[in-house]
């Protein structure tokens, strides 16, 4: 009977009690920004059309990187997350090129170079939006590198990071943002 | 159908209010909640354009990126992610007062739980109210809803549509549930032993039965929930049918449909078959029943069926990793150079399907198919292609093809491809010499690290005489209640089908005996995704060495 009640009844119950309590605020809140310093592991992805990516060298780049963490079939923050990416390379237009989007996903297993080219396809992504999977191992050790890490896919959280080319400090951002937020996080890290 | 009409009245009298020059189409009601149901599930309006929202205030979204089930799930029971609750929208929930605390009880629970004068979160919503929230975000009682909840400017005769879908939205608690008893059936089909179809009894057997006693214990416990949910309403006695299929497959989807019409239940649990699962999952998908992990090595490959949930593709995943893995060899640079021997079975040519599709994916040229006689490989076959400069044969044979590869074992022997899946119990047979170039594909744990998990299932093998575990049944089968019970808790008092799958979908990880790892998502149905690609080391004692990592990218 123990096992039946097991674990994870307490800690979705006691997740939803919370979000009741914030729900009952009102008001949401706000997505929280940190400013942090990140070692990238030196790890080799694999990329939407299946060729090698080693993390480090597309992470310093001179241009703008935005990272996030998403998978395939994820229901709502990824569809969020990845609206953002679009209409973020949408609003940017021939800028777009500026920026470099990369997405890692935390369902390698799922998540192979043709789900991942199906994904992008849905969200209308123009060149420039990279879709990363590969070894557990070396998915874990991306997360932990940015202080991400998500041991389980079903209770993962919205994080965008965003890397500033001049001094390669990486903007934190804990929470959802709207476009006209994006826009602004990305001017900060030096787009036009 | 009073709703449903008024909502249609709603639909022509807005387009006709709003100075419509064309008629309204003349629609049934199937039509229309087809439509609805499209738009929902696939997020395309009638006109056959997405649908357009606005999320996060200035953020545009449109159609398959979006729809409704992303974050609704497809049976409406809604999604917990990322500190964002997405609220249940069945037309139970949406139809009702609803209340921030306890919200699975019903209103008679309330007041027999003395909670019925908590806060109320919202009131039932009307079509209009309903209406208001989708395309503004403002519930009836003036909330603002989270802006992740898109705004969708739909067209009043679309949003008709919309809602005339959503006052059907597992509406109707699915067959096989009564207030007492949820049953299912397990389906066997005339291969499968006795021996057999004990070791995949007994454990689901010893399970109900400790599902079935819980009740006992519900006097003298606080069974309920923060969120409302309470054991002793959710619970329900399970009942196991055995359907037993007999004739040739042709007849088999008949003899399901009788099953089905004498005693309707709500889901099929494990099962097995020895040949293909194809007429079962067909009569699942075209009956819209779920199916809980078949043991099968030939299940049927597909990317949209929603029924049935598979432990793996079998055989197919089998030749999937072989072909991702010969990419990333020096080997297969060269694909002019590499042969596939298939022999005549459904088993082997499954085994090819998977390695040729993966293969293709992995942007390679096709290679050079041949198909085997009926009396598997010959050695003189395998010098031809040896001599004419193949450096890799991918062959989906059995032990048959040992003697070959015998005789051609050395240097002269190029890279060998073979399956467990295959090679059954007589794997570790593969030749001495031949071991230093054969690699086979194996979908499980490494033998060598599978005691500890297969110890799990003890638990439920009282009673159990065949204790040989060789085509691990009663582990699967373990691995199978371990599912459930947590699908069964999650879907609470949500007796749909589809909510079942919802339920699956949203399972985190389970490690459990045989497979690596079992990963879950909305929509997958291959719960364990790796496969390893190993080696017999020399000597008498032969064990399996891994060559490859579970997943292979
Ligand atoms: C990106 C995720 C997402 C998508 C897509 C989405 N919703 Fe929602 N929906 C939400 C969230 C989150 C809420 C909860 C908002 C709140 O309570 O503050 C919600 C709330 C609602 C509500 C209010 C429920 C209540 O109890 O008051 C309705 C109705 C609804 N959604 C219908 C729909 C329909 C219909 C669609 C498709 C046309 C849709 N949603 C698409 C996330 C989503």
């Amino acid at each position: 009977m123990a096992a039946v009640r097991g674990g994870t009844w307490g800690v979705r119950a006691g997740a939803l009690a919370l979000l009741a309590g914030l729900a009952l605020l009102g008001a949401e809140p706000p997505y929280k920004r940190t400013v942090e310093a990140y070692a990238v592991p030196d790890v080799t992805l694999v990329d939407q059309d299946g060729a090698k990516v080693p993390l480090r060298s597309l992470l310093a780049s001179d241009k703008v990187v935005v990272l996030d963490f998403i998978f395939g079939t994820c229901t709502t923050i990824c569809p969020v997350l990845s609206a953002g990416y679009a209409n973020l390379q949408q609003r940017l237009g021939p800028r777009s090129a500026d920026i470099r989007l990369v997405s890692i996903s935390i369902d390698p297993e799922n998540d192979t170079p043709k789900v991942m080219r199906g994904y992008l396809k849905r969200y209308r992504a123009r060149p420039g939006w990279t879709f990363l999977t590969g070894k557990r191992e070396d998915i874990d050790r991306a997360m932990h590198a940015f202080n991400a890490y998500i041991p389980n896919k079903m209770s993962h959280y919205p994080l965008t990071l965003i890397r500033t080319p001049r001094s390669g400090a990486w903007t934190r951002i804990f929470g959802l943002m709207s476009t006209s937020e994006f826009l602004e996080e990305c001017r900060n890290a030096g787009i036009q | 159908m009073r709703a449903l009409a008024a909502a249609l009245a709603l639909a022509a009298g807005l387009t006709l209010s709003a100075g419509a020059r064309r008629q309204a189409p003349q629609r049934s009601r199937a039509q229309i909640l087809a439509l609805g149901e499209r738009m929902y599930r696939e997020g395309i309006l009638p006109s056959g354009e997405p649908l357009q929202g606005v999320v996060k205030g200035d953020v545009p979204v449109s159609g398959a990126a979006f729809t409704c089930r992303n974050c609704h799930l497809r049976s409406g029971m809604g999604s917990y992610e990322g500190g964002v609750a997405t609220p249940p929208i069945t037309a139970a929930k949406l139809f009702q007062r609803q209340f921030w605390q306890f919200p699975s009880l019903t209103e008679a629970e309330r007041i027999e739980a003395g909670v019925a004068q908590s806060k109320l979160r919202r009131p039932a919503y009307t079509d209009g109210t309903l209406a208001d929230a989708i395309r503004t975000g403002v519930d009836p009682l003036g909330r603002t809803l989270n802006d992740v909840m898109p705004r969708y400017d739909l067209s009043p005769a679309d949003m008709a549509i919309l809602v005339a879908y959503l006052r059907t939205l597992s509406a109707e608690v699915s067959p096989g549930v009564t207030a007492t008893t949820i049953r299912f059936a397990t389906v066997l089909t005339p291969d499968v032993t006795a021996a057999e179809e004990e070791a995949l009894r007994v454990p689901l057997d010893n399970f109900i039965a400790s599902h079935n006693r819980l009740p006992q214990g519900f006097g003298n416990r606080m069974y309920r929930s923060a969120s409302g949910r309470d054991m002793s309403l959710s619970h329900r006695q399970i009942t196991l049918a055995r359907w037993r299929l007999t004739g040739p497959p042709a007849t088999w989807g008949a003899q399901l449909e009788a099953h089905q019409r004498r005693e309707p239940v709500f889901a099929l649990l494990g099962g097995m078959s020895h040949g293909d699962w194809k007429p079962i999952h067909t009569f699942c998908e075209t009956r819209g029943i779920p199916c809980l992990f078949p043991l099968t090595d030939l299940p049927v490959v597909s990317d949209t069926d929603w029924y049935t949930v598979y432990f793996s593709k079998g055989l197919w995943q089998e030749g999937e990793a072989a072909a991702r893995f010969l990419a990333g060899r020096p080997e297969g640079a060269d694909p002019g150079r590499i042969v596939q021997a298939v022999a005549d079975s459904p088993r082997a040519r499954a085994a090819a399907m998977g390695f040729d599709l993966a293969w293709q994916e992995a942007g390679k040229a096709p290679v050079k198919t041949v198909r085997l006689p009926a009396g598997g490989l010959q050695e003189a076959a395998l010098r031809e292609w040896a001599a004419k400069g193949s450096v890799a044969v991918v062959l989906w044979d059995g032990p048959g093809a040992y003697p070959a590869l015998a005789a051609l074992a050395g240097p002269q022997l190029p890279v060998v491809f073979m399956a467990s899946g295959l090679l059954g119990p007589r794997l570790g047979e593969l030749p001495e010499a031949a071991r230093a170039s054969t690699y086979v594909t194996y979908p499980f744990r490494a033998p060598a690290d599978e005691p500890k998990f297969a110890r799990y299932a003890n638990s439920l093998l009282a009673g159990l005489t065949a204790l040989d575990n060789t085509e691990r049944i009663y582990t699967r089968m373990y691995s199978l209640v371990e599912v459930l019970k947590q699908a069964l808790m999650d879907m609470d008092r949500s007796y749909y089908r589809d909510a079942f799958l919802d339920a699956l979908g949203m399972q985190k990880d389970r490690v459990l005996p045989d497979y690596e790892r079992l990963s879950f998502g909305p929509g997958q149905r291959y719960a364990a995704k790796g496969c390893y690609v190993m080696q017999l080391t020399p000597g008498p004692q032969p064990v399996l060495v891994k060559r490859s990592d579970w997943v292979i990218h």
